[in-house]
């Protein structure tokens, strides 16, 4: 699709931009560190979500099920097993991977449209699992995270300690799909989205392919999730694991751009806005706005912000270099 | 004998809400097959059907089963509307952009519904909810025994169109292959429109039918949507006697699980079922083959 990708010193660059946007917001706005937190945290998810929707193009509607499984393993470890955070991010981790592929050998092997409904088959019965096994997850009430080990002396529920978290976890996200994307993998995973049965001529395993995209996905998600639980704090099966926030990360990623490094990271920047500003006219319908905005992208815009830009300026240097 | 009663009063209650499953699934199943499209905002229609009952019966004190003669065609135009307008557009487009498309038709929908009518639980209240008939030591409630005749002859009248008219005869031709179809003459463009309205107007009828047994919340759509996509894969994408096989199954598999597993799990045994299919049969218990990798 696209003649020539971005140099790589240009993708640090941005990243670095990334980085210092959020450092920016840190200490221009102290006092909507929450909502920073959330929108770090969403485009986050939105990138890590990326690799498999975008980059592999399988559309998942049930990425809640990694952000539950993460929150849900800090918070059990924490109050069960009084397990230092750092060593619950990477149980989560393990988790997710385990899950992702367990998951993917059950759907990957099949085509058409049969993944995605499966997703939200697998998010659905992990929430009413989290519901009914009540000694493990307290159920419907929940589960509360009073203290935590503190890391290198941090207090983990100090909304600063979190924002940084939060920005680390972004830039960590971003970085990880830098590198996969321009690696053999991330050609692999491109030559699956664009088609499997080609790829498969090429000697690439796609099955294979969609599930290391998945394990990774669903890691970072989970490493994600884990944030989440520690920034809530009280952890309940119903935000967590919910439909609304599968579809929410997905639609982020899609409006924004699929399959480009910094589309999600847009989108998830442009729904927050949107959101916070429709807030009051709304009250809880703002799913509206997203909902609006899938259609008018599948419509017109069907690559997503990021994707038109990229294409606009592709045409504008492939015109230049024959001479037109 | 001790236990048989209480087998076939599960059953029996299985039934009847398989029944309506299946009202919803055939409609999903049906727009499927014809039109390749995963109809996301399915369950979406069945919450609209449910409030336009209640607003019926608020408004005009309409019984709920005379205001299935306004939501029926209330739906069908609607749907057809809104294939007119969006999906028509996105025809050769790929599975994934109709799915979001119809997805985010859900997303505004839903949230249309809530600033409508609030979040507050709206419910019908029929004189006969209560009553119930003893057939054999089976109890059976009127209103759910009313609610599956009416599944049943809605379904009938479905077969009888696809089977038995010119028109059916058209819907599966373009199922079986587009092009083919346009080659003999057939406007596909505008059997497309029509089988998305009949869709929606099933969908509606099965939320009006269900509006006096359940509570309506404007989110409760996505959880027929989800029932729905269970249903057909059970009996196959795009097969529409194969929904009403797995509407029938999934409600005595929910049935059977919440009173001799765990009540807590009613709605997962049928996802359990859905991943089981997956596993071991993915063409559906009814279907035909599917492609794999």
């Amino acid at each position: 699709m696209t003649l020539k990708r971005t140099s790589l010193p240009w993708t640090w660059l941005g990243i670095a931009g990334v980085a210092a946007l959020g450092a920016t917001w840190y200490f221009a706005f102290p006092s909507y560190l929450s909502l920073g937190i959330s929108l770090l945290l969403l485009a986050g998810w939105a990138s890590a979500w990326d690799l498999l929707g975008g980059w592999t193009g399988q559309t998942s509607l049930g990425h809640a099920a990694f952000i539950g499984l993460g929150a849900y393993t800090v918070g059990v470890t924490a109050t069960k097993f009084d397990l230092a955070p750092w060593w619950s991010f990477l149980l989560a981790a393990a988790f997710a991977t385990v899950l992702a592929f367990l998951w993917g050998r059950l759907t990957f092997g099949l085509r058409g449209s049969y993944f995605v409904l499966s997703t939200i088959a697998v998010a659905e019965i992990l929430r009413l699992v989290a519901i009914n096994e009540r000694k493990l997850t307290g159920g419907a009430i929940g589960l509360f995270i009073f203290d935590l080990k503190e890391p290198f002396g941090f207090d983990l529920f100090s909304r600063h300690t979190e924002f940084w978290l939060a920005l680390g976890y972004l830039v960590i996200v971003l970085v990880v799909v830098a590198l996969v994307t321009r690696g053999k993998l991330g050609y692999q995973m491109r030559a699956v989205r664009e088609d499997e049965s080609s790829a498969q001529a090429a000697g690439i395993n796609p099955v294979a392919v969609k599930s290391w995209a998945f394990m990774l996905s669903g890691a970072l998600t989970a490493i994600g999730g884990c944030i989440y639980g520690i920034f809530l704090s009280a952890l309940q099966p119903q935000p967590m694991f919910e439909l609304h926030l599968s579809v929410r990360i997905a639609l982020v990623a899609i409006i924004g751009g699929r399959g480009t490094l910094f589309g999600p990271l847009i989108g998830a920047a442009l729904l927050t806005l949107a959101a916070e500003l429709f807030r009051n006219t709304f009250a809880e319908a703002n799913l509206l706005i997203y909902g609006l905005l899938i259609v008018v992208v599948v419509l017109f815009v069907p690559r997503g912000l990021m994707g038109a830009l990229r294409a606009r300026a592709v045409r504008r240097r492939y015109a230049k270099s024959a001479g037109g | 004998m001790e236990g048989l009663a209480p087998f076939l009063q599960n059953l029996s209650g299985g039934l009847l809400i398989g029944g309506i499953y299946a009202l919803i699934g055939v409609g999903l199943s049906l727009i499927f097959g014809v039109m390749r499209i995963i109809n996301f905002a399915h369950g979406e229609f069945v919450a609209v059907g449910m409030y336009t009952a209640i607003v019926c019966f608020q408004l005009f004190g309409l019984d709920p089963y005379v205001s299935l003669l306004i939501a029926a065609p209330i739906g069908f135009l609607l749907g057809a509307l809104l294939q007119r307008v969006v999906l028509a557009r996105l025809i050769d487009a790929s599975s994934d952009s109709t799915l979001l498309a119809t997805l985010g038709l859900a997303l505004v929908i839903s949230n249309v519904l809530f600033l409508v009518f609030g979040a507050e639980p709206k419910s019908i209240y029929v004189p006969y909810a209560t009553q119930t008939v003893t057939l054999g030591g089976v109890r059976l409630p009127v209103a759910q025994l009313t609610a599956g005749a009416i599944t049943l002859v809605v379904i009938l009248a479905l077969w009888l169109l696809l089977t038995r008219t010119e028109f059916g005869r058209a819907v599966r031709a373009t199922a079986q292959n587009r092009l083919g179809a346009e080659l003999v003459g057939i406007n596909t463009p505008r059997i497309h429109a029509l089988v998305f309205g009949l869709g929606m107007a099933l969908a509606m009828c099965a939320g009006v039918i269900l509006a006096p047994l359940l509570f309506a919340v404007p989110t409760v759509g996505s959880s027929y949507t989800l029932k729905a996509f269970v249903v057909t894969v059970l009996g196959g994408l795009g097969s529409v006697p194969g929904a009403i096989g797995g509407g029938l199954l999934l409600g005595v598999v929910e049935f059977m699980g919440a009173s001799y597993l765990s009540s807590g799990y009613r709605d997962a045994y049928g996802l359990f079922a859905f991943l089981i299919v997956l596993l071991v049969r993915p063409e559906g218990l009814f279907g035909r083959s599917v492609k794999r990798v």
